[in-house]
């Protein structure tokens, strides 16, 4: 062979097409097909083998001319791929080889030193890359390996890393077309990644989709001497006052026959406990802790048990998680004094809605009424000392329909009404609605409860009867009470197409400064030559007020939905009034929000701070800030940023170290502050299991084809690599083989003999 | 303020002239309903249907069918939360005015067939505790209903309720109560009352807290 090429092989020089070369084939095969037909009748088998050795012999031939056959000659050469080593950089690697022996990430600079030159060898077949990982993957040089590489990685994924060194992530060559012949691993295969749950399925699937053996070097055999809190299981909100299950998982290894404590703690206190009686052999408890939140808010709760003489990690024996404590229902109470159909369509609402406990009383006859005999009557007496007495700090609202205080004769209710102010005042809700027995009307004007109302009721001035259309004043186009759409305009377009009340009680608007605004008026109805005041709000003390000065708001719903326009506005006022009045956090000017619940060790905490004016526009411009505050009360951290047009500000906490923190967020001139909580978890994923898997390695090994050993005592093992692929490179020559004389010379010889030769046989 | 529309329909709509304002006079005699002095006349096809939450709808003789506009107005009035209450005048049964309404309150509602509302039921306590019937005839010992949303949208009586409530100016009762007599019309009065209440309370005598009251009583 020519010195150049290094490689052969046949090839066709024909200009036919294969069709052309199919159909000569056949014909040739029709030929001898031919022969064989015209020789059935011959009796001697040797000239009947003869001629038809001869007839095929001559189809050949024509065929051999006509694909006029070469030889090609090649010059090839063997690619030369990539043998990757990958040390793990991870955290975990930290944690000592073996009890009292050296880390596994210096047992893995060892090993590598130790191998260099083995490795080296591999230089003749593969070019050899060595790779730091945890989440990524890094290029460093054999000598840094084997120096040692950091671990400091907060997570671990072999998969991961195997998969990118694959692609060419890391400064890997693959962008040159080059590929992996094989990987070897080395790590203490505490994989949090991919293969966290093993290898089976998807990732084993993933893992053979790499298409080249993964070796692996497993660093560690034992799991050291440790306790954890391994899990916790907890639902993200609870309600208060009902049990709240937290199921945590003890993980025990290395102790035995003693007994640990389990605590939760809410923000520092004690709120639940267990004891764990350790037993030989098992090394996962569930732990069940139960308790009952008795506040409403966001918390941060921490499950911890001890930290045990020798154990290998600390950090792992506590976890934190943050629950918000809502309120289950909430629990109004209405006192209606009359049946009316505005109390009918209330009612109907509250009953509705799955968040509200309704206790409801309606006056049904008064003390000049005569229904007859009292045994014959459904009507229970008003248990006015029970629910305006003891039961009333039992009601998140209070709302009085149309209701007088002073009719009743023995029931003596104004005795109670200061009992129903400080309720207000002490963070109740109240709420008085309109009709002939209300504000004024009912005789409010001079009472304990006109120090706690939004407006004040003018008494001795009857209802103004009529219809009169409502207005939205300035506050109550962005008050979250009367924001009927998304949009001033459009709230204030929805309140203008319902229908007017028919009805209003004259009351006036009180003076600046009380806390107190009207978000609603009836222009056409003047009180003192202003508008009167339909619906207003008030913050008193801790509590809130409203008031809707007529008996006739059931008509922006049943009357508003005979033109087709459906009840909404009606649902949806009542609806936010309520919410309202009883602090739903997501109506408070100023929100604070973390933008994850619990962060890793060293990361920051990102807070979106939000506020508004009291009017509910957006507060832009005004200084929020945003303090971290441990367990203990100090503050720990704090940020300041100035909101933007949106009223939103981001801040970041640097935290001082693992635990629970109270978020406590400020703006410049409000008095009340947004609280959120954040947990800053103790032990990331790395450090939450100290324990090496080798079997995790080996089955990595194993299905991918590669070799494995474990340290100590192992040794480097047979490392597996794909062949090297052959590829062609420079020029190729083609040398025909097909027009030499002695390939007609044969054709024309073997058509001749089978000429005579059927000639003196006779068979022409 | 309750206010009745009376529904004006095809046929003779108003036989019982004063029965209404007798009822409210009741009402405001033994209750703290604050009656209307008026019955407003009302077109189910009309605008402004409901300004009145609460119908009458009575009559004797045959209804005239509705039109598609009046079933489809009285519809919405009662899925809204509209209130209905359906008086056989002539105390028909099977014929007469019985026949005919009935075939046009299940048009009306076709989901919710009128069924007998039982003893049970907190109509028959929402101010009495009722457990007869009264009208100016006994033709059946029940009243029947049709639900929507867990809720009495509509009550039939074929008693002739407005029969038994119906009072000449001079005072006298215009019509006699039979087989009963006058306690037969004071139960009819009640079930006014009682009527009346549903319309505004709906289930409130269903609330936990009237529980132990009604019972005691009842035994």
């Amino acid at each position: 062979m020519d010195g150049d090429f290094n490689a052969w092989r046949l090839t066709a020089l024909t200009p036919l097409p294969p069709w052309a070369l199919a159909l000569l084939a056949a014909a040739s095969l029709g030929a001898v097909a031919l022969a064989w037909r015209g020789l059935r009748a011959e009796q001697r088998r040797g000239r009947r083998a003869a001629l038809l050795a001869l007839r095929a012999g001559a189809a050949l031939l024509a065929l051999f001319l006509l694909a006029e056959p070469a030889v090609e000659l090649l010059r090839t050469a063997r690619v030369r791929n990539r043998f990757a080593v990958l040390v793990d950089g991870s955290r975990s690697m930290n944690y000592p080889l073996e009890p009292g022996g050296p880390s596994r990430a210096r047992a893995a600079a060892e090993f590598l030193a130790d191998h260099r030159s083995e490795l080296s060898r591999l230089t003749d077949r593969v070019d050899l890359e060595v790779y730091a990982f945890g989440g990524d993957v890094a290029a460093v040089s054999p000598e840094q390996a084997a120096r040692g590489v950091p671990a400091t990685a907060g997570k671990t994924d072999v998969l991961g890393a195997l998969e990118a060194v694959n692609a060419g992530a890391g400064g890997a060559a693959a962008a040159s077309g080059r590929k992996l012949a094989g990987a070897l691993v080395v790590s203490d295969g505490a994989d949090n990644g991919a293969l966290q749950e093993g290898v089976a399925g998807p990732s084993a699937a993933r893992l053979r989709a790499l298409g080249f053996p993964v070796n692996a070097v497993a660093l560690g055999r034992d799991a050291p001497r440790d306790l954890a809190i391994e899990r916790v299981a907890v639902d993200d909100f609870a309600f208060v006052r009902n049990t709240v299950k937290v199921d945590a998982t003890l993980r025990v290894r290395g102790f035995s026959d003693q007994t640990v404590q389990v605590v939760l703690r809410r923000e520092g206190s004690v709120v639940a406990q267990a004891s764990v009686q350790l037993e030989r052999g098992r090394d996962r408890y569930a732990v069940p802790l139960a308790f009952a939140p008795d506040e409403t808010g966001t918390f941060v709760f921490t499950v911890s048990t001890p930290v045990l003489p020798g154990e290998a990690v600390a950090e792992n024996n506590s976890r934190s998680f943050v629950l918000r404590v809502i309120r289950d229902r909430v629990r109004v109470l209405m006192v209606a004094g009359r049946p009316s159909w505005d109390v009918r369509f209330l009612r109907g609402l509250l009953k509705q809605d799955p968040n509200v406990d309704l206790v409801s009383f309606f006056i049904l006859r008064t003390n000049t009424d005569t229904p007859g005999s009292q045994d014959e009557l459904s009507l229970i007496p008003f248990p006015v000392a029970e629910i305006f007495g003891e039961q009333l700090h039992t009601f998140d609202a209070v709302l009085f329909v149309n209701f007088a205080y002073g009719p009743y004769r023995g029931l003596e209710i104004d005795r109670f009404l200061p009992n129903i102010r400080d309720y207000v005042r002490s963070g109740g809700a109240l709420a008085m609605i309109g009709g002939e027995q209300s504000f004024g009307d009912g005789g409010y004007g001079d009472t304990p409860l006109a120090e706690v109302l939004p407006v004040e009721p003018l008494d001795g001035t009857p209802e103004a009867e009529g219809e009169a259309r409502v207005h939205l004043t300035p506050e109550g186009r962005r008050h979250p009470v009367t924001a009927l759409a998304a949009g001033e305009g459009q709230s204030e377009a929805a309140w203008a197409a319902l229908p007017p009340v028919t009805a209003v009680n004259l009351t006036r608007a009180l003076p600046p400064g009380r806390g107190a605004a009207v978000l609603l008026e009836a222009p056409s109805v003047q009180v003192q030559g202003r508008p009167a005041p339909l619906v207003a709000v008030r913050e008193v003390g801790q509590g809130r007020t409203l008031a809707v000065a007529t008996d006739a708001s059931w008509r922006w719903g049943f009357v508003a939905a005979e033109s087709g326009e459906g009840n909404r506005a009606y649902l949806r006022f009542w609806n936010a009034a309520l919410r309202w009045l009883v602090k739903d956090p997501a109506l408070a000017p100023l929100q604070v929000e973390p933008d994850a619940p619990a962060v890793e060790p060293g990361a920051p905490v990102g807070v979106t701070v939000t506020s508004r004016n009291p009017d509910f526009g957006p507060a832009a411009g005004r200084k929020l800030s945003a303090a971290l505050v441990s367990e203990d009360g100090r503050q720990v951290a704090q940020g300041v940023a100035v909101a933007g047009a949106d009223g939103t500000a981001r801040i970041e906490l640097v935290p001082p170290g693992p635990g629970a923190y109270k978020i406590v967020s400020r703006a410049e001139g409000a008095p009340d502050a947004a609280t959120a909580a954040v947990a800053v978890r103790g032990a990331g994923p790395e450090d939450a299991d100290a324990a090496p898997r080798p079997a995790l390695l080996q089955a990595v090994a194993e299905t991918t084809g590669g070799g494995f050993s474990t340290l100590p005592d192992g040794s480097l093992p047979r490392l597996a690599l794909n062949d090297p692929e052959v590829v062609e490179i420079g020029r190729r020559r083609e040398v025909p083989i097909w027009d030499r004389w002695w390939t007609l010379a044969g054709l024309a010889a073997v058509l001749a003999a089978e000429w005579v030769l059927r000639r003196r046989w006779g068979y022409w | 303020m309750l206010r009745i529309g009376q529904v004006q329909h095809g046929g003779a709509w108003n036989p019982r002239p004063s029965a209404l304002r007798r009822l409210g006079w009741e009402l405001g005699r033994r209750t703290s309903i604050e009656p209307a002095p008026d019955v407003v006349p009302v077109r189910l096809a009309d605008p402004g249907l409901h300004r009145t939450p609460m119908l009458y709808l009575t009559g004797t003789g045959s209804l005239p069918p509705f039109g598609e506009a009046e079933r489809s107005a009285l519809r919405r009035f009662l899925q809204y939360g509209g209130f209905m209450l359906v008086d056989a005048a002539d105390g028909s049964d099977g014929s007469g005015f019985d026949a005919s309404v009935r075939a046009e309150l299940a048009r009306v509602l076709p989901a919710s067939p009128l069924a007998a509302i039982p003893r049970d039921h907190v109509l028959y306590k929402t101010f009495y505790l009722l457990d007869r019937q009264g009208g100016r005839v006994l033709v059946k010992p029940w009243l029947e209903g049709q639900v929507l949303d867990g809720r009495l949208a509509v009550i039939y009586s074929q008693n002739d309720l407005g029969g038994a409530w119906a009072r000449s100016e001079l005072g006298d009762w215009e019509y006699p109560c039979t087989p009963g007599g006058e306690a037969q019309r004071e139960t009819a009065v009640r079930v006014g009352v009682n009527v009346a209440m549903y319309a505004l309370c709906t289930d409130y005598k269903d609330d936990a807290v009237h529980l132990p009251f009604i019972m005691r009583r009842r035994s």
